[in-house]
């Protein structure tokens, strides 16, 4: 089912309304719900210390796990290769921002490693949607899973599942994983679920085309 | 042989990727590292405009915005886990742009001109002048009114966007619309860049 908004198609098949819903489900979880303290445990002794979180940190970071379902959401439905790549980017940065706002420096270290390799990741991603463009004309995935027009290279292909990697993926997922130390589920959950459900979507996008 | 050339820059701009991907690896410095990540991003831009059709305009302005906002976003980070947000910065001072009448007339110049262009080629002219005009006559503005300048452009753009998809026999309106609102979007966004240098020197 395609829902048309001017030149940007919207593609709803059950996979990708399955992802969407997902997607959809947590973003108002995360609107709904309130920060967790993270936990220590102090070894050797029956007792553990609490990370509490300031309110304008809890409020940025609320809002930057809403803005990162969000673009999960429209990277989800997306029937275009390019609106794709730059929801799949802005998830990217979303997920800088979610640990942005806290005040240790291993996090914040951690989070701009990330950002380094989501920004890297970029260049396969928008490199590899260039050459669909160039290859066959369209970005349109509707257009592309029919067979009338010549299929895309496997370059193309290899670049996107490269750039999605690349957001959070085995093997640069090792500072995302630093930055779960920040306090403050769930929306630090929100950084593993967007890179979880760009990874399904990218797999049905090379799939199609 | 024009197909032919375009390979070649395809080639070219590929090697440049690789080279600088080579650098990264090599680099251990965080704050070279993120240049040099804004250099291959621009292999990027190059692979997307070496496409070589109309569709690679309209591709490269999504794919540089993105772009600018991660790197925003990672300097603010360099800047917080490296303690530097509250370095005072000294702005030189230049007789000739402090003390004369000239930076006034040129910044109207460029801003009259940045209105008459209007779009974003007219906001960036516009821009200019404002920034021009802060950083020579150390003014301070308001943040909020210039952020609720740009929110409000903002909104306009888009809302005229709407008109050209749902209403296009209101095309004209949509069309100054869009222009209006760019234009007013980007130049208070630079006079904000202006305005925020000069509040911290």
């Amino acid at each position: 089912m395609y829902l048309e908004f001017g030149d940007i198609v919207i593609y709803f098949s059950p996979y990708t309304l399955s992802l969407f819903l997902l997607a959809l489900v947590f973003t108002v979880l995360v609107i709904a719900s309130r920060p967790e303290r993270q936990l220590d445990i102090a070894f050797g002794a029956d007792a553990y210390t609490t990370k509490d979180i300031s309110l304008p940190e809890m409020r940025f970071r609320r809002f930057m796990a809403i803005a990162c379902g969000l673009a999960s959401m429209g990277a989800m439905v997306t029937g275009d290769v390019f609106d794709f790549c730059l929801f799949t980017s802005l998830v990217g940065i979303c997920n800088v921002g979610i640990v942005a706002a806290v005040r240790s420096r291993h996090v914040q270290n951690a989070a701009y490693q990330y950002g380094l390799v989501a920004l890297a990741g970029t260049v396969p991603l928008f490199g590899g949607a260039a050459i669909v463009a160039a290859t066959t004309g369209t970005l349109s995935l509707i257009e592309l899973s029919k067979t009338v027009l010549p299929a895309a290279p496997a370059v193309a292909k290899g670049f996107l599942v490269l750039g999605v990697m690349g957001e959070g993926m085995a093997p640069f997922y090792a500072a995302k994983a630093e930055m779960f130390r920040a306090p403050g589920a769930p929306y630090v959950i929100m950084c593993s679920l967007s890179s979880l459900l760009i990874f399904l979507r990218v797999i049905e996008v090379v799939l199609q085309m | 042989m024009t197909g032919a050339l375009y390979s070649w820059g395809l080639l070219v701009v590929l090697g440049s990727a690789v080279i600088g991907f080579g650098a990264l690896a090599v680099e251990k410095d965080d704050l070279h590292r993120l240049l040099l990540i804004d250099l291959v991003e621009i292999a990027s831009i190059g692979i997307i405009a070496l496409i070589g059709t109309d569709l690679a305009e309209a591709l490269i302005l999504p794919g540089l915005v993105v772009g600018i906002a991660e790197l925003l976003a990672l300097s603010q980070i360099y800047l917080m886990k490296e303690d530097l947000q509250d370095r005072p910065i000294q702005i030189p001072r230049i007789e000739v742009l402090q003390e004369s009448p000239a930076p006034l007339i040129l910044s109207m110049i460029l801003i009259v001109y940045g209105i008459i262009l209007s779009g974003f080629t007219g906001g960036a002219v516009a821009g200019l002048g404002v920034i021009f005009f802060i950083a020579a006559r150390a003014c301070t503005e308001n943040f909020h009114l210039l952020e609720l300048a740009s929110g409000f452009s903002w909104v306009l753009w888009i809302a005229a966007f709407f008109v050209f998809m749902f209403l296009p026999g209101y095309w004209y309106l949509a069309l100054m619309g869009a222009a209006v609102g760019i234009l007013i979007k980007v130049i208070t966004k630079m006079s904000l860049m202006g305005v925020m240098w000069e509040a911290r020197s």
